[in-house]
């Protein structure tokens, strides 16, 4: 399969990676069982006009699209592929609320129209003025995985340059639900996040965009090599195994990974295949988490997948991520494999370009 | 009627998100749409909206709301007549 050239990227996360000289100097610990996104004032990147109708998965989806394609100074693009798990959940919330509120009447148009999951990607291509080919995933933990593997075939069929990304935000209302089902937990931060015996996660949110190309240009930071995804594996073997296979497929086995970024959560039930694999891996590589930087979220790969290009870029491994292993002398191949709710399990290799 | 237009002022900020707006620079006969305070078609469906929720003014033919959205004063005449104010 074509790889894919990351030519420009952007991310809004609870760390500061909005500003692009932030490299984990500073890290901001979770309110809690909570990570809000570190946002920044959305005058500076959306038109007034435009910003008033938008929640906080269209500001951020929009900064931070915007804010790839001017890092990889592009002048358009042939797709844009939005992935989300639970779309623009504020103003869905609003219009269900002002349902309830009125007994179902003097509904207004704004909420519901910017409540879908694909108005991100709808208003990122308003805003471009892009006619061409946009779709959004909404595949729960697969939700950008599946925007990355289909932006490798639409490669396949003559695309040139195509803009993904993942966007997730979360209401207070869905905190406390989420809170009161006991799915969040503060974690224990004196120890590593692969080792928390937690029952629940810290939730969060945030936006992460690539610009790719099919082609290797002076912009390109890394490549996209390919992308695995494993639905309700059986056993850590089995994820084993077929990690075996997907690296073969690009003529590489794990001596040849340089650091793996896994999706360790804090919940000690999602996180045992993972565990059980970190054994594996530990022999010639570099073991780094980044959960416990970005907190969980549906789309959390897509910060990781930002993570991974800038190891590659930087050639330097930040102490705050590691869990195993010691730095690498240089940085060509990172292994992301990620698990979401101990359902949804993805490799993705990044590669040096 | 002065009364009626700055308490439209305020509804319209508030149900519009209009947030960078300063009410103090909204006239009351400047153009709600297009120029002034630039508003689109969308607004035109929230400000309906708008007169049945808070005036109980139903607007039963869209054609109407040309003359009626003209500006601030317009909206304001256009409630007292109604009764509504």
């Amino acid at each position: 399969m074509t790889k894919a050239y990351i030519n420009g990227i952007s991310c809004i996360s609870a760390q500061n990676t909005i500003d692009d000289s932030w490299y984990f100097d500073t890290i901001t610990p979770a309110n809690g069982d909570y990570f809000s996104a570190i946002e920044p004032s959305y005058k500076d990147h959306i038109a007034p006009n435009l910003i008033r109708r938008m929640g906080r998965a269209i500001k951020m989806g929009v900064t931070t699209a915007n804010l790839a394609i001017i890092d990889a100074d592009a002048q358009k693009v042939d797709a844009i592929i939005t992935g989300t798990g639970l779309g623009c959940f504020e103003d869905s919330e609003r219009f269900l609320l002002a349902m309830l509120d009125n007994n179902e009447q003097f509904l207004t148009p704004t909420s519901f129209i910017q409540s879908t999951h694909n108005t991100v990607g709808s208003q990122i291509a308003l805003i471009m003025k892009c006619h061409d080919y946009n779709f959004t995933y909404v595949h729960r933990g697969f939700s950008f995985e599946s925007c990355v593997l289909d932006a490798l075939m639409l490669f396949e069929e003559g695309k040139e340059t195509i803009l993904v990304g993942g966007i997730e935000e979360h209401t207070p209302n869905f905190v406390t639900l989420n809170r009161r089902a006991l799915k969040l937990q503060i974690q224990d931060t004196t120890m590593p996040i692969h080792q928390s015996t937690s029952n629940g996660v810290q939730l969060s949110e945030g936006s992460t965009f690539f610009l790719l190309s099919k082609h290797k240009s002076d912009k390109s930071i890394a490549a996209i090599d390919g992308i695995k995804t494993l639905y309700k594996p059986k056993t850590s073997e089995d994820i084993f195994e077929k990690l075996i296979v997907f690296l073969k497929l690009y003529n590489l086995t794990l001596s040849d990974i340089d650091v793996t970024l896994m999706g360790f959560c804090g919940n000690q039930h999602f996180d045992k295949y993972l565990n059980e694999l970190l054994p594996k891996l530990t022999t010639n590589t570099a073991i780094a988490s980044f959960k416990n930087l970005c907190g969980e979220f549906y789309t959390a790969s897509a910060f990781a997948m930002w993570v991974a290009t800038k190891l590659i870029q930087k050639q330097q491994l930040p102490q705050s991520i590691v869990i195993a292993g010691s730095e690498p002398k240089h940085i060509k191949h990172v292994l992301v494999i990620n698990q979401y709710g101990g359902v949804n399990y993805s490799f993705m290799l990044v590669s040096q370009c | 009627m002065d009364a009626l237009i700055e308490k439209l002022k305020k509804q319209i900020i508030e149900q519009l998100n209009l947030a960078e707006v300063n009410p103090d620079e909204v006239s009351a006969d400047s153009p709600l749409f297009g120029e002034g305070l630039g508003l689109d078609s969308i607004d035109a469906l929230e400000l309906i909206v708008l007169l049945e929720k808070h005036y109980g003014i139903k607007i039963e033919d869209p054609k109407d709301g040309k003359v009626i959205f003209q500006s601030l004063r317009t909206m304001a005449e256009y409630i007292k007549a109604q009764g509504k104010g």
